[in-house]
């Protein structure tokens, strides 16, 4: 039984595993049948018989395709190696050569790259050398402008610049000295001074040149530059201003002889010395030219140092221009002596002598030192003069009686007015005085006139007074003395001279007062009254009294009876009514001392009121109205 | 224009203060050297050669005296006999006569007589006169003694002192102005009370009648 069993088990393990296979799922199964199909069309014995061989053949026929197919990938498998080992054979052959030629250049390569760090270094050293070159030293077109091309050849604008850059350089130098190269450093030094030098020279000359040849006056901007350079080379500097100077001088004396015998341009203006015959405009007329030129020469001057600013100048300078200016004197001094000399006028002389102060005072604040201004004093002192003298001649001509030799005017007239002379004399220096002047030190000219004129004809009017009698000098005295003092009063500066002939005309006063009172005291028969009352006798003879008094009262009805007749004479009747003021208070003092004398009951006077019958207050009264 | 006085056009410049003001004369023969003493004393030059003075000359100069200021008017007169007409008009307003004679000439001295009496004649009694004796420098052609000259003083009241100057040499020439300024200004001081009057003319002072012009007699 277990045996039995045990196979039992097996087979129906077996069965129940096909049982259980499921045909349908097992795909390669699926695809065998499906293979088997496409040739096993009839399910016959035989074709089972043979399917064995059937299946075995067609395997054998598809793995023989298999072998042919690969026999020709192993063909061309094959060529393709054999390329490939020809190409490795001749990389491998250029791998040897290059290798052999490496070896071969290595030398070169060295060398090459040495000489391409020497070229480096050098290129930069030259960069060095030549900024140094360029900072220290000129280059060619600039020695060119430095020295010119030519042996004559003008000054430009760039000269400057390269003279601007020596100085840089030699100041660099300076700076290079400090950093240690002072071998260079001196030497560039050195050389720059020589360059400075030369170029000064240069410029000096060309300067120099160029105002000689200065006609119009053209200070360019170069010479300008040109001065302002040369200022620290004084002795250069001097001598350019001395060319210059004598250069202008020629030219002003040149342009002043022209204005004053061509004039201008076509004769507009017309020649100065045309108006010769007119000395005040021919005078006025060159100095106006003079003191219009004069300035300008002295812009020019300033604009030639315009840029000098490194010393003080202006002493040369005002030498310069006193030189440039001197050239003028002689010209001028002999046209204006010629004419002082010819001139008779004294008007005239005095205008001239006005006009040569005033501008003589004028040019010394634009020339001062030289001797232009030497020459104006000169010419206004000798114009004063000779005016002073041409009126001295002017009053004695006035003054002098054609026999006589001696000071001396007309005898007084009877009505004792004052000679025509006098009036003519004032009329002169009336004139004289009216000439407008424009400058200071006037004061001192008008007392010098007025001098000239009033002191010889006071003495002369003394003298022909001397020989009058008393009362005459003195009216005679005071009416010439008042037409003087009427005359001059009305101008300035007289104050001092009126002062004198008002105190002179007061001595008169006093003389015409005192010979004016004595003359009533006698004619009113008061003398013999008067010296009782001096000698404190108390009593007066009544009669003298009476007769007095009737004088008195005659002389109260008409006061100007007893006037001396030369009294009516005076002019001034200021000075008439003075005299008579003052005679007239003499008599009412004089009548008010008797008045009192003979009121006095003291006295013993009988009806004192007959006697004298007005009071002093009525007589002064009447006597002052 | 300085302001000016409308009644006598003179002038009243700022700077002319002063606070008196006299009047001299100076009298003297021909050429004892009056108008050199003016000179000197005026502008303190010395001229060697003047001419004659004619008729009256005259000088104003201010100088200080005892803190004031005090303005001279001095009239130079010809010593000429022929303008003695002239020069007796100027006598009369003066407050001090200075009578120059020249030591060199005894006849100016002589003369000082004469030269009084026309003072006495014309000025007022209160005027001071001084004598002066010019030209000292010579000494050598003296002739008239200081002494003399002092001792006539003791006769003539009038005189207040002699001195002798020389305007060549500026000896004296300022004390003498100076001098009579001085007592000028002390008898102007003594007698202020008097000034009052001065308006007036003095009828005490006047000149006798018989002395009077022979031009005035109007009867």
């Amino acid at each position: 039984m277990s045996a039995a069993t045990e196979e039992q088990d097996r087979i129906q393990k077996r069965v129940n595993k096909i049982l259980e296979t499921r045909l349908e799922a097992d795909k390669d199964t699926l695809d065998a049948l499906n293979g088997l199909s496409s040739f096993f069309t009839e399910n016959t014995l035989q074709n089972r018989r043979n399917l064995r061989s059937q299946i075995e053949h067609r395997s054998v026929g598809i793995n023989q395709n298999f072998l042919k197919a690969f026999r020709e990938v192993k063909l061309t498998l094959d060529a393709v190696c054999t390329d490939l080992d020809t190409m490795a054979t001749s990389v491998q052959t250029m791998k040897t050569d290059l290798e052999t030629s490496k070896a071969l250049t290595k030398d070169l390569i060295e060398q090459t790259n040495q000489m391409q760090e020497e070229r480096e270094r050098l290129e930069v050293h030259q960069q060095i050398a030549q900024a140094f070159l360029a900072r220290f030293q000129l280059s060619v077109p600039e020695h060119q402008l430095l020295y010119g091309t030519a042996k004559d050849a003008p000054i430009v604008p760039e000269f400057f610049k390269v003279l601007d850059r020596v100085q840089s350089i030699h100041s660099d130098c300076r700076l290079l000295m400090q950093c240690g190269y002072q071998t260079a450093a001196l030497d560039i030094m050195e050389e720059m001074t020589l360059h400075q030098e030369g170029a000064l020279e240069r410029l000096y000359r060309w300067t120099q040149n160029h105002c000689r040849n200065l006609e119009n006056n053209e200070i360019g901007p170069l010479i300008v530059e040109a001065m302002s350079r040369l200022q620290d080379r004084p002795v250069l500097f001097k001598y350019v201003i001395d060319e210059y100077a004598i250069s202008r001088r020629a030219v002003l004396v040149r342009q002043f002889i022209e204005a004053l015998t061509e004039g201008g341009h076509g004769g507009n203006p017309k020649p100065i010395e045309l108006h010769a015959h007119d000395p005040k405009r021919y005078i006025g007329d060159m100095f106006a030219w003079l003191h219009q030129s004069i300035p300008n020469e002295k812009e020019n001057l300033m604009l030639l140092f315009k840029k000098c600013d490194k010393h003080d100048i202006s002493e040369q300078m005002q030498k310069a221009l006193s030189y440039i200016a001197d050239g003028v004197c002689h010209p001028l001094k002999v046209r204006v002596d010629t004419i002082l000399s010819s001139e008779q006028d004294t008007i005239i002389l005095f205008t001239i002598s006005n006009l040569l102060r005033f501008y003589q005072q004028i040019m010394k604040q634009v020339v001062q030192g030289g001797s232009l201004e030497q020459c104006l004093i000169e010419l206004q002192q000798s114009s004063e003069q000779i005016y002073l003298n041409a009126l001295a001649a002017q009053v004695r001509s006035v003054l002098q009686r054609p026999a006589g030799t001696s000071l001396a005017l007309e005898p007084p007239q009877r009505d004792l007015v004052p000679p025509a002379s006098v009036s003519r004399l004032l009329n002169i220096l009336k004139e004289i005085l009216s000439v407008a002047t424009m400058v200071d030190g006037r004061q001192a000219d008008i007392t010098k006139i007025v001098t000239c004129v009033i002191d010889p004809l006071l003495q002369s009017v003394q003298e022909s007074a001397a020989h009058l009698p008393t009362v005459d000098m003195a009216v005679y005295l005071l009416n010439c003395l008042y037409h003087m003092q009427s005359t001059l009063a009305v101008f300035e500066y007289m104050d001092e001279r009126v002062e004198r002939l008002q105190a002179q005309s007061d001595a008169q006063l006093d003389t015409l007062t005192s010979e004016q009172a004595s003359s009533l005291v006698a004619n009113l028969n008061l003398g013999p009254i008067y010296t009782i009352l001096q000698s404190n006798q108390t009593k007066i003879e009544t009669n003298l009294l009476k007769i007095f008094m009737s004088k008195m009262d005659a002389f109260l009805e008409l006061p100007d009876v007893l006037l001396l007749p030369q009294v009516q004479l005076i002019m001034s009747s200021a000075h008439r009514s003075t005299v008579q003021r003052r005679a007239f208070n003499v008599i009412v003092a004089i009548y008010k001392q008797i008045y009192e004398r003979v009121h006095d009951p003291a006295n013993g006077f009988e009806q004192p009121e007959a006697l004298l019958h007005k009071t002093p207050d009525q007589v002064a009264r009447i006597l002052t109205n | 224009m300085t302001a000016r006085n409308p009644q006598t056009l003179m002038a009243l410049p700022n700077e002319e203060n002063f606070d008196f003001l006299f009047k001299i004369v100076l009298i003297g023969d021909c050429c004892t050297g009056k108008t050199s003493i003016l000179q000197r004393f005026k502008t303190g030059n010395y001229v060697e050669r003047h001419g004659n003075t004619i008729g009256v000359d005259f000088s104003m100069k201010t100088i200080e005296v005892e803190g004031k200021q005090v303005k001279l008017q001095i009239w130079d007169t010809a010593g000429q006999e022929r303008f003695r007409t002239i020069t007796q008009s100027y006598y009369r307003a003066n407050n001090g006569v200075i009578i120059v004679y020249d030591i060199t000439k005894r006849a100016t001295f002589a003369n000082l007589q004469k030269w009084i009496e026309e003072v006495r004649r014309y000025t007022a009694s209160n005027v001071l006169i001084i004598l002066i004796g010019n030209k000292c420098d010579l000494e050598s052609e003296r002739e008239v003694d200081f002494e003399e000259a002092r001792q006539m003083c003791q006769y003539i009241p009038e005189i207040l002192f002699v001195m002798e100057t020389s305007a060549k040499e500026n000896t004296n020439v300022e004390d003498a102005f100076r001098c009579l300024a001085t007592e000028l200004k002390r008898q102007h001081d003594s007698s202020n009370v008097q000034a009052l009057d001065e308006n007036t003319v003095q009828l005490g002072q006047s000149k006798p009648l018989k002395s009077c012009s022979s031009s005035c007699n109007l009867t």
